[in-house]
């Protein structure tokens, strides 16, 4: 995804994620790409703890992906984690541009069930997005740590330019 | 253990007018099985009567009214049985036209009956 699009696309991606969290009743929330570029965060109250969740996040998926290519799974919908007081949920969502992930954690104000049923309402909207269909993926790994960076800042609305 | 499950949707799934029944974790609202139509979410309907049910569960609660054992939710076009099992709950689907006081005693029998089964974990 290239930085020139992120402002929009940042923007376009608040109400989903606000609609997913309220419905599903989870905590916090995170939509990450798969290099770990945060484009929509709820709940979190420092970037510090963003830039970690969604770095372990990106790391997760890829794991994920690459196990499902050995095992010839076919790919994978969602990655659930049960703690004790909290459970996490991480999935990837289709896009035009490029996949993205939804890391989720909630506890027993919600259930998976919930999460996984408005999850698929927040992929729909989202894929849906017209700022999404006009923009495109990144086309080299040079800006990777720039938009690493601008996503965060821009997600807790500290970076002003374009 | 999953015969056990079928066994008492089945019992649920032949009154007349009943449209489907799951068998749903109740805390994670994940159906366990279930026997719907087919323009019927399952697992739309697992989480919601989950939540449902555990929500009106914290209020009977509140009202110190003990356990919650059933719900009956009444639309214009149906209604929805729930019964409590412990970890699992039983859902019904039942169109308007249905035997509901038989569809209700087929719901809490099941329910019963994964009560006294093996626990899941």
């Amino acid at each position: 995804m290239r930085s020139t699009d992120l402002p929009r696309i940042i923007a376009a991606l608040k109400e989903p994620i606000q609609l997913f969290v309220r419905d599903s009743r989870v905590r916090v929330s995170l939509l990450i790409n798969r290099s770990g570029q945060v484009l929509a965060q709820h709940g979190f109250t420092s970037s510090y703890e963003v830039m970690n969740v969604a770095s372990l996040a990106a790391a997760a998926h890829a794991s994920s992906r690459a196990l499902a290519d050995i095992t010839q799974s076919g790919g994978w919908t969602h990655l659930h984690h049960a703690g004790e007081r909290h459970e996490l949920f991480l999935a990837p969502l289709g896009t035009p541009v490029e996949p993205l992930i939804l890391v989720t954690i909630f506890d027993s104000e919600s259930s998976l069930g919930l999460v996984q049923l408005f999850f698929h309402q927040l992929a729909d909207r989202v894929s849906g997005l017209p700022e999404l269909q006009s923009a495109r993926a990144s086309a080299d790994q040079k800006s990777f740590e720039h938009d690493l960076e601008a996503g965060v800042e821009r997600a807790f609305g500290t970076r002003r330019d374009a | 253990m999953n015969g056990a499950y079928r066994d008492a949707l089945e019992r649920v799934s032949r009154v007349p007018g009943v449209r489907g029944a799951l068998v749903v974790l109740a805390d994670d609202g994940v159906p366990v099985v279930e026997e719907l139509q087919s323009d019927v979410s399952g697992a739309a309907i697992a989480a919601l009567a989950a939540a449902l049910f555990r929500r009106t569960g914290l209020a009977a609660g509140s009202a110190d009214f003990g356990a919650l054992e059933t719900l009956q939710l009444e639309a214009d076009g149906g209604q929805v049985l729930i019964g409590g099992a412990g970890e699992l709950i039983v859902v019904a689907l039942i169109s308007d036209d249905a035997q509901i006081g038989r569809a209700r005693v087929e719901v809490v029998r099941a329910a019963q009956s994964l009560r006294a089964g093996p626990a899941l974990s």
